[in-house]
């Protein structure tokens, strides 16, 4: 498994090339890939989040690490499924209504990917319904609201509202993050929890499933 | 004898202190509609006139080719918008990218730009001609790398600057060409007259710099430099804007980019604090903004935003430099009350 050491780096400096190549090898070698996503995959992505939060890092090095990380976790995720093997959690994301802007909820989709949870991205300009039916039937755990202007942030008010009304509250965490969102703010309409970038969103999912860190 | 808004603004450029504080108005067009409305004001000038707001003039040439020779339905910048309703208004949001499928250097070059040529200036020239100096002309616009993820998508914008060089390389190129070149054309036209240009670049997001102070310098900071430097040669003044947490790149923007105003001071943000902006800049730059638009001026009180008026003018008034503006466009989120809440308290406080 020595050469498999590259995956991690080759997500760290967001070389998909490289990232795919190591992954392919590896499970012709007989990987685990369950292995794979514990040992490389999901710790190169908290270095790059870790470095992400220290200034180290930038949206770009954010993205190609994104990038290099779906390359290796498509070959790995058919194997996944076929062993049973599950996610950490099930995470519906979306921007809210109204509201187009997705490169901060796609970072966080990204990051909350490279730590093992599976994505149900919602896309841009989501609904309550939409959130509420993804909910009820994709059994996701999760739910981020995104939003960048201040016009569409009372929207996840609404959608929490929503979820509540549903009956669904109980059969997920919360949460809220954008440029506008504030922990307070959070805390006023009900979420669960709050993140102002994309790692600290991953730390905070975990912590309110009681997953521990890696 | 209270000074003329542009004596005003040009007092701070100047190094000299003006009567009161300038300021400055920056909304969207529902918002300006709605104060017009309501405070029976026909036109923006006369509601700034109204709120007492020293906006300074924009000149600009109009454009006599509007669409895409070859991408139909789409801008000269082969650009398509689609109009997206948030409840209270509407703004356009980019619908088709037409870079974002070029993988080669050529093919940027093989895609066909607009032209600076394609510009009405004889009307600027009238305008130029008419303005009666009462209030700061501003003329030209540099904002390259939001044009550049306009046209190819944030995301890969972002990635090329680390995974394709060659291509932000060729893509930058070709948008200074225009803008210098279309620049300069308004900067004769409007010799002697014009007092600011208007430089901008996003580098800074909530809470850190979108890129690596390497990737500014590499790929911002060069253009943005010759750009000023154009300027300059026509004695105008760089009336500079950045979102965001953009402390780290402040020392840079004066020194290599020759700042003069930094726009909106989002001083929520880390590192943007305003005392410290005021300790480690306040003798090189004029803040222009400063009046929170994310949390003060749309969910705070009337009370709220006379505070942090208040606030703003004991750290920012002389010997800083201040214009007194919202952090960016006022959003129709934002009541009345607050926004003349600020305009407000400037004029009955901002006496200097």
């Amino acid at each position: 498994m020595s050469k498999v050491t590259e995956l991690y780096d080759a997500i760290l400096c967001g070389n998909l090339k490289l990232a795919v190549e190591v992954t392919e090898t590896a499970l012709k070698g007989g990987a685990d890939p369950k292995a794979l996503v514990d040992t490389y995959m999901i710790p190169a992505m908290d270095e790059v989040g870790r470095r992400f939060e220290a200034n180290e890092y930038f949206v770009p090095e954010l993205l190609i690490a994104a990038r290099a990380m779906k390359g290796a976790l498509q070959l790995v995720r058919p194997l996944l499924l076929a062993q049973k093997v599950q996610p950490v959690g099930r995470v519906a994301i979306g921007t809210v209504k109204g509201d187009l802007h997705d490169i901060g909820k796609n970072l966080v989709a990204a990051m909350l990917e490279g730590g093992g949870f599976e994505i149900v991205d919602l896309g841009v300009d989501v609904s309550a319904e939409k959130f509420v039916q993804a909910i009820k039937e994709k059994q996701v755990n999760v739910v981020c609201l995104s939003a960048l202007l201040t016009t569409t942030m009372p929207g996840m008010k609404d959608i929490i509202k929503a979820i509540e009304d549903a009956g669904a509250r109980q059969r997920v965490k919360i949460l809220v993050g954008g440029a506008p969102v504030t922990r307070q703010y959070a805390d006023q309409i009900g979420a669960d929890g709050f993140s102002d970038n994309a790692s600290g969103a991953v730390a905070e999912a975990r912590k309110l499933l009681g997953i521990a860190a890696h | 004898m209270s000074m003329t808004s542009r004596e005003r603004w040009l007092a701070l450029f100047n190094r000299q202190k003006p009567d009161r504080i300038p300021t400055d108005y920056w909304a969207t067009n529902e918002v300006t509609e709605r104060l017009q409305r309501e405070l029976g004001c026909p036109t923006l000038r006369d509601l700034c006139n109204k709120l007492h707001i020293d906006r300074p003039d924009v000149i600009g040439a109009n454009r006599t080719v509007t669409k895409h020779p070859v991408i139909p339905d789409a801008d000269i910048w082969g650009m398509r918008y689609r109009p997206v309703d948030y409840g209270t208004g509407k703004y356009h949001e980019f619908a088709f990218h037409p870079l974002a499928e070029m993988t080669e250097v050529e093919q940027i070059h093989a895609f066909q730009w607009p032209s600076p040529d394609d510009h009405d200036f004889e009307a600027a020239r009238r305008q130029f001609a008419e303005h009666d100096g009462r209030f700061p002309l501003l003329c030209g616009y540099y904002e390259p790398f939001l044009r550049y993820c306009a046209m190819r998508g944030i995301e890969q914008s972002m990635i090329d600057l680390v995974a394709e060089p060659d291509i932000a390389d060729a893509i930058l190129q070709h948008l200074f060409d225009y803008h210098y070149r279309l620049n300069a054309r308004l900067f004769e036209l409007g010799q002697g007259r014009i007092d600011l240009t208007f430089v901008a670049e996003d580098l800074g997001g909530q809470a850190s710099l979108l890129m690596s102070l390497d990737h500014i310098r590499r790929f911002i900071l060069p253009n943005q430099k010759k750009m000023a430097d154009l300027a300059r040669s026509f004695g105008i003044h760089i009336h500079y804007h950045t979102d965001g947490a953009a402390r780290a790149v402040i020392p840079d923007l004066i020194q290599v980019t020759g700042i003069e105003t930094l726009n909106p001071i989002q001083w929520r943000c880390p590192g943007m604090e305003r005392e410290g902006l005021v300790r480690d800049f306040g003798d090189k730059i004029i803040f222009h903004g400063a009046v929170d638009n994310q949390q003060t001026l749309p969910f705070g009180t009337p009370a709220d935003v006379r505070q942090e008026v208040l606030d703003n003018l004991r750290i920012f008034a002389w010997p800083a430099r201040w214009i007194c503006a919202p952090c960016h466009n006022l959003q129709p989120i934002s009541p009345t009350a607050n926004i003349l809440a600020l305009y407000e308290t400037i004029w009955e406080e901002g006496r200097l």
